[in-house]
């Protein structure tokens, strides 16, 4: 049991996380930003990275991941905590730090063996950044319709390398990134989810053009990524021919856990800022009461998804149930800023300003990204309430 | 520390033995008898956090009324808790002491569950959460009425206590908010079995209503306020569960004020899905409506409890985690 007060691992990660508060306490300084805030996506990607080999230095990256791709092994949980611990400090942005939890067990369990030794490590370090390549143009909440097609030279089952032609979009951080987990078009064009096949993509290789799109907040966070005749040799097939459908899958339970638990984190340490300035009366009091109800509410049901992980169990539909409520818990927490702080999201040139702007506009793709909350709610409805086919 | 599995089963067995219980009954299943057959009082003084959890769940799955709550309360404030002793609950919506000492005499007027109608004995807590009194008055100086209300089966009674402070003594201010934080997880967990009871009503509804020649289940408007109806059950268990394992005020207060939502959003959804047959006393819905109704001012309704952690939050200029992995 890991979740009752009191018991042995219970004990072993409140352990963990004092020594791991108490080591980010004694080098704050060397972690902190070396920008002015707010600072641009390049000095986060910078710091991210910093951050990334400061802590792979001193061994903490390497804990909860398997030594067979150069980690010390231990509960995921270890990785967890330190994720939610930078998120609480500000140290990185939760959302580019929590790639790596979508990213790396991909490698760890679909990757031949020894390219995972080789590049999970270099992902945990700091030396690289990888990005996603699952969305296209024509493919959003319906993934099983991506075109992107790979065509073996050859045979499929012998060929030596694959030739990849299509387009991405949606790809965060696919101009910074070295490498790309990406799904493609295997089967008919109408093979859906039965004909895709995951590759990991040098970002170097020739043929791929990638075109930033600047989002609502004007970062350039995320872009469209094209792909001309960009051959990859077959040993980067991730998974099986045409078993790319689980591949993409396997992404779920941690997207849904470690990622939900640093985002937590990381919304607390939003509530906190908007508390140390509220005004201090009770319409202030009903708007933060209700925003950390909320949170709570998050909190709660996110351990409770984390413990069931660590216990051994599969993580699936419910996990749709945690969507929702951090897209919900996410949207309050900023519309708190926006009734409590008048004008500072809207008018302020000022960094507060900046900042809060900046976030609550990023807010609003809470219930749009990692799957609609629309497409939760249908989840939940099919899988959780059986209550039939909506067709 | 009960676990997982053994929890799951004594949730069943408690469920179970009540819903026979009221089935067999012609008027009026006696379900205190029901929950003292089964141990209710030993599992309550050896692990009272999965006590309440337990058969208070079950209290609201199956929309019974008992005055479990009593004994809760009774056992927190130090007593041993007896069929014939009743305690004074705080005023609907509010969770201060229900009682106020002035010049040597007691008076109060609050709620109390339908133990006060037979009880020889009445605990009651005067003066402020921050310098609690206890005194333990007789029954004879009580005036005590059955309240209708909108539930009149819930039990619910007001009393009135005028008479002699004499025999008050000092109660430790921890042990009123450990007593308050139980009664709050204790409601919280009837509100939850009773908000998981609707949406079961509203699910079958769903799946057997045929309309424009179809189950109303395959709307998609239908799907959406049943699935917004379990996020806010599942998040209501989940905040339970977080009291039951990291047990203190804040938690308890946090789990009560979860609860007054969901059942107020349950509630709208499922009626709405059940349409005109929920808004009848033919279907069952408009018990556990009702319910949760005079449930949820108990020891606070949310939007009291909100208003007060926000002000402590605002106090305090500071936001605490509460819970860790």
């Amino acid at each position: 049991m890991h979740g009752p007060k009191g018991s042995r691992s219970a004990i072993e990660l409140a352990d963990y996380r004092a020594a791991l508060h108490a080591w980010l306490d004694a080098n704050h300084e060397e972690l902190a930003p070396r920008y002015p805030p707010p600072g641009t996506l390049d000095d986060h990607i910078a710091q991210m990275q910093r951050v990334k080999s400061i802590l792979f230095e001193a061994g903490w990256m390497q804990l909860g991941w398997p030594e067979r791709v150069g980690g010390r092994g231990g509960s995921p949980m270890l990785r967890t905590e330190l994720g939610a611990a930078i998120a609480a400090r500000d140290l990185t942005d939760p959302g580019l730090f929590s790639l790596i939890e979508v990213l790396a067990p991909t490698l760890i369990d679909f990757a031949p063996p020894e390219l995972a030794a080789e590049v999970v490590p270099r992902l945990l370090s700091g030396a690289e950044i990888w990005c996603q390549g699952f969305s296209e143009p024509d493919t959003g909440s319906d993934l099983a319709s991506l075109r992107c097609r790979a065509v073996p030279e050859g045979d499929a089952r012998t060929a030596s390398t694959w030739v990849i032609n299509g387009q991405k979009v949606w790809t965060s951080l696919a101009q910074y990134a070295d490498r790309c987990v990406m799904l493609t078009r295997t089967g008919p064009a109408d093979s859906r989810h039965r004909g895709i096949t995951a590759f990991f993509v040098d970002m170097d290789t020739p043929g791929i053009t990638v075109a930033p799109i600047e989002m609502i907040n004007g970062e350039l966070e995320f872009a469209e990524v094209f792909f001309d005749d960009v051959v990859v040799p077959a040993d980067r097939m991730l998974g099986e021919l045409n078993g790319g459908w689980a591949v993409a899958m396997s992404i779920l339970p941690y997207e849904r856990s470690s990622c939900f638990w640093q985002r937590v984190a990381y919304l607390y340490r939003r509530l906190q800022r908007l508390v140390d300035v509220a005004p201090d009366d009770d319409r202030a009091a009903e708007v933060v009461g209700n925003a950390y109800l909320q949170l709570h509410a998050l909190r709660a049901r996110s351990r409770a998804t984390q413990h069931r992980l660590a216990e051994g169990g599969t993580l699936g539909a419910e996990t749709s149930i945690d969507k929702v409520l951090v897209a919900t818990a996410e949207q309050t927490t900023y519309d708190a800023v926006r009734r409590l702080l008048p004008g500072r999201v809207e008018m302020d040139d000022g960094l507060a300003g900046e900042v809060w702007r900046g976030e609550y506009l990023y807010s609003r793709s809470a219930t749009i990204y990692g799957g609609t909350a629309e497409v939760q709610r249908n989840i939940i409805a099919r899988r959780l309430l059986e209550l039939g086919s909506d067709e | 520390m009960i676990d997982a599995d053994q929890r799951a089963v004594m949730e069943e067995t408690v469920r179970g033995a009540i819903a026979d219980a009221l089935a067999r009954a012609d008027e009026g299943a006696d379900v205190g008898a029901v929950l003292a057959r089964l141990g209710w009082l030993d599992l309550l003084d050896g692990e009272p956090g999965d006590a309440v959890g337990i058969v208070f769940g079950a209290l609201g799955a199956t929309n019974a009324s008992a005055t479990a709550l009593d004994d809760v309360l009774v056992s927190a404030l130090g007593r041993e808790p007896r069929a014939d002793i009743a305690v004074l609950l705080p005023q609907f919506a509010a969770w201060d002491p229900p009682g106020r000492i002035d010049a040597g005499n007691l008076y109060a007027r609050s709620l109390a569950t339908a133990r006060a109608a037979t009880a020889s004995e009445m605990l009651v807590v005067c003066g402020t959460a921050s310098e609690p009194w206890l005194l333990a008055v007789p029954m004879t100086v009580s005036e005590v009425r059955a309240v209708r209300g909108i539930d009149p089966d819930a039990g619910f009674h007001e009393v009135r206590v005028q008479g002699s402070a004499a025999g008050a003594t000092r109660l430790d201010p921890a042990a009123w908010r450990s007593a308050l934080a139980l009664g709050r997880r204790a409601v919280a967990h009837q509100i939850a079995g009773a908000s998981r009871a609707m949406l079961d009503l509203a699910r079958t509804h769903a799946m057997e209503r045929v309309q424009f020649g179809r189950p109303i289940a395959r709307f998609q408007t239908v799907r959406h306020r049943l699935a917004d109806a379990l996020v806010a059950v599942e998040a209501l268990e989940a905040t339970l569960t977080a009291a039951r394992e990291e047990p203190n005020p804040d938690t308890a207060a946090l789990a009560k004020a979860v609860a007054g939502r969901t059942a107020r959003t349950v509630a709208a959804h499922c009626q709405q899905v059940l349409a005109g047959i929920g808004f009848t006393t033919e279907h069952p819905f408009h018990r556990f409506l009702k319910r949760t109704m005079a449930l949820e001012g108990l020891f606070g309704s949310a939007d009291e409890i909100v208003l007060d952690v926000g002000r402590q939050l605002l106090a305090a200029r500071s936001v605490p985690t509460l819970i860790e992995l």
